[in-house]
């Protein structure tokens, strides 16, 4: 376990030290824990007729942001973890819930492997969070390298 | 029949692949034609058509509002024409990919096929890449239906909300990346204008579909506004689901107009789910207006569900969270909540392992119930962060109970009430009668109800007195009552608006007024199920007895309430001055009795001072309580 842990820190500091806007130049995967929802104007906006704020993709995908979609999580993925970093953060802090699970599925990772996935990331909290200002971008990439590590959940790894 | 279809399909297999001519959806055209396929309730569904006029000569107009949904230039208001169109469109030989009416319209394209007994290889074949694409990304084998609560303080959320969830197969999978389907206004972005709300209640705005991941929805509703959200899974099977889901990709970008009380979002969902079963009639009930809990029960009573899962807001997960902790260690979580160096104290080293990572939890889960609709901060984030490290140190310690549901808002009373009663006024006998449109009063059966939350529009009370005058005793057009009590924890504000007509006492005679009134204050909670308000109020009153017909007051409005088994007392004490010098003070009583979802009793005494005349009313009232 020590060693797994210390493996993912130095990718984690190998990716902070590579990419100064984590992602890419101009990635959206920049955003911290604890950003909460972004902009309460709108969400006034939206609550008011119940509606959408214009740009709905109706489902689809719409370019990648200008962000690198190399790695396990395509950029939906990616978005999806960035948007559901908070709830994540509790859900591996307890150990269990749906954030968890619904980044585990966007990992491609089976049911009956979901339970090594929660213990991982539980025991690895802090590598997956190691401060406050902990970026989606680094968080992605910890899962990464915690995925490659663990001998039950290496096969997700691409 | 056979024999014209026979040709058409022979003509097809001859001039398509031979001769690389168009093929001739004619053959096919007559027998449209002969079958009135263009009066048929699925197709009426799949093109939005209202039909006016009778049975034998039916008009139809649509209720989509945007011209990219119709082949046919007449398609708004003729169905002939647009199924012509359609069929002739997706016989039309250029492959144009993702506009091709095969890709466009691919709902009404299988069931042409299957009424008029086309084969798939009878068509051009065409590639549709992009809705190759979607079908690929939003999987769906089931549907959930879902009721986000009521919500009073937006105009549009104060009913509660429905959308529909799209499930895959698998009952492994993540409810959280199924797919949302909602219907909206459709927000120009940008638009800060304050007549957005207005814009948005009047059909301002044009309403579409929009279809995102459920977890949006989730935050939206559960953390951002803190409603609890109820679902309802539906029993459609995969042919059914697949029907709709092939409608709603012809719906994508389509604008609808949108109005709030009749073709609302609530009533679009309904419409997808008469799409998905043909034959069920869910939509004709709400001609007027479709209140979503209304449309939820609607569902169920035809047959599409029964059961329902409660997924509780981030405030009722920590409220109920706080039941598990003694009331003495509240103020230790709010003090923790702000200061984490708490957890170096002595009082939290002495409590037992499960308490402290129940105090840690909640302190938790209560910084950030705070910071909801905030920028990021970055002393909240380190505090936040402490408390998450601290919580995944305690997490083997802490227990995982399944949060208690409340009562599920189907199974409350229905949401419009008739009212039979006898009363008397000083000496004169009267019997009263009342239609209430919608919704709940605080004094009502609580069940299914969020507890605080009075919405009544359109209320109308009558009077028949023994002397043979006809009254309008009152009406309110809109009376909404937010009782939130505040605690250690919650600091909400009370608030109340009402307007309407009413009946004062003006020397010596009862009179008709209209009125205005607003006011906000608080309210607190003396034991489980009792509460205590006082607000401050202001009201504009037009009073033919007024020099000035438009006189300004100021007031007070305290009251207590007290909700105990089927009982419920609400005792109010209301006083109010004019700018003329008028004043009035009140005294009410109500005292409910809910036999059952449909059936309540309840008394009311009220006690008028005025500045030279002072009037009391009993009044003994049944009320029935229905779904339209």
């Amino acid at each position: 376990m020590k060693k797994l842990i210390t493996g993912a820190v130095l990718l984690a500091a190998a990716n902070t030290a590579s990419a100064v806007a984590p992602g890419g130049p101009n990635c959206g995967w920049g955003n911290m824990l604890f950003s909460g929802q972004s902009g309460i104007v709108y969400h006034f906006l939206a609550s008011t007729t119940n509606g959408t704020s214009g740009n709905a993709t109706f489902g689809m995908t719409s370019g990648t942001n200008g962000c690198a979609t190399d790695g396990t999580l395509t950029y939906g993925g990616k978005a999806m973890v960035s948007a559901m970093l908070d709830e994540f953060s509790e859900d591996v802090a307890r150990g269990e819930g749906d954030a968890l699970t619904a980044v585990a599925v966007a990992f491609g990772i089976e049911a009956e492997d979901r339970a090594t996935f929660a213990r991982v990331t539980h025991e690895n909290f802090e590598v997956i969070f190691p401060t406050a200002e902990v970026t989606a971008d680094h968080v992605i990439a910890s899962l990464e390298g915690l995925i490659k590590a663990d001998p039950q959940l290496a096969k997700y790894a691409v | 029949m056979k024999r014209i279809l026979t040709i058409a399909v022979a003509g097809l297999l001859l001039s398509c692949p031979v001769l690389a001519q168009p093929a001739q959806p004619d053959g096919y055209l007559q027998q449209f034609q002969t079958q009135q396929l263009a009066h048929d309730p699925v197709w009426l569904n799949l093109l939005h058509y209202d039909r006016h006029g009778s049975l034998d000569a039916p008009r139809y107009s649509s209720q989509v509002d945007d011209p990219r949904f119709f082949l046919s230039s007449d398609g708004h208001s003729d169905s002939a024409a647009e199924l012509e169109a359609t069929l002739r469109a997706l016989f039309a030989p250029d492959p144009n990919g993702n506009e091709h009416a095969q890709c466009r319209f691919p709902a009404r394209a299988a069931w042409l096929q299957e009424k008029l007994g086309l084969a798939t290889t009878d068509l051009p074949p065409i590639e549709c890449p992009e809705f190759a694409e979607w079908r690929g990304i939003v999987k769906a084998e089931r549907v959930t239906l879902i009721f986000p609560s009521y919500y009073l303080n937006s105009p549009s959320s104060m009913f509660g909300h429905t959308l529909l969830r799209l499930d895959p197969a698998d009952d492994a999978h993540s409810e959280w990346l199924s797919w949302a389907v909602n219907f909206g206004a459709e927000v120009v972005p940008g638009d800060n204008s304050i007549f957005y709300a207005f814009k948005g209640l009047t059909g301002g705005y044009p309403g579409r579909f929009n279809v995102e991941q459920y977890y949006r929805k989730i935050q939206e509703y559960n953390r951002d506004e803190n409603r609890d959200i109820w679902e309802y899974p539906l029993n459609l099977n995969s042919t059914e689901t697949q029907r709709m889901v092939l409608h709603l990709w012809e719906l994508k970008e389509i604008d609808f107009d949108y109005y709030f009380f009749d073709e609302n979002c609530s009533y679009r969902v309904m419409e997808l789910l008469e799409v998905a079963r043909p034959g069920l009639e869910l939509t004709e009930r709400f001609d007027n207006t479709a209140i979503p809990i209304d449309t939820v029960r609607g569902a169920l009573d035809n047959g599409l569900g029964s059961g329902r899962i409660y997924r509780p807001s981030k405030a009722s997960e920590l409220k109920d969270r706080l039941r598990y902790i003694p009331d003495y260690l509240h103020p230790k979580v709010i003090a923790l909540s702000r200061d984490t160096e708490e957890m170096q104290q002595d009082w939290f080293g002495a409590l037992d392992p499960v308490i402290q990572a129940r105090v840690i939890e909640a302190a938790y889960k209560y910084l950030r119930y705070r910071q909801v609709g905030r920028e990021r901060d970055a002393d909240a984030a380190k505090a936040s962060f402490t408390l998450l490290k601290a919580l995944r140190a305690h997490a083997e310690a802490l227990p995982r109970e399944d949060i208690v549901a409340p009562g599920p808002p189907d199974l409350g009373h229905g949401s419009r009430r008739l009212t039979l009663g006898l009363g008397q006024a000083e000496d004169l006998n009267y019997l009263s009668f009342g239609l209430r449109l919608s919704l709940h009063s605080l004094e009502e059966r609580l069940y299914g109800f969020l507890q605080g939350a009075q919405i009544n529009l359109g209320n109308l009370e009558g009077r028949l007195d023994e002397d043979g005058h006809l009254r309008v005793q009152r009406i309110d057009l809109i009376d909404i009552f937010s009782l939130s009590p505040r605690d250690g924890f919650f600091k909400p504000l009370s608030w109340k608006i009402i307007t309407g007509l009413e009946r004062e006492w003006i020397d010596g005679r009862e009179r008709q007024v209209a009125h205005v009134n607003g006011g906000a204050g608080y309210a607190t909670a003396l034991a489980p199920g009792v509460q205590t308000f006082a607000l401050a109020m202001a009201r504009l009153e037009h009073n033919s007895q007024f020099a000035h017909e438009l006189e300004p007051a100021v007031g007070l409005h305290t009251g207590l309430l007290w909700h105990f088994d089927q009982h419920t007392a609400r005792l109010e004490l209301a006083g109010e001055k004019f700018a003329n010098g008028v004043s009035r003070r009140r005294l009410s009583y109500r005292h409910s009795l809910a036999l059952n979802a449909s059936h309540a009793l309840s008394l009311g005494l009220e006690r008028h001072w005025g500045d030279e005349r002072h009037a009391t009313r009993a009044t003994l009232r049944y009320h029935y309580y229905y779904a339209p």
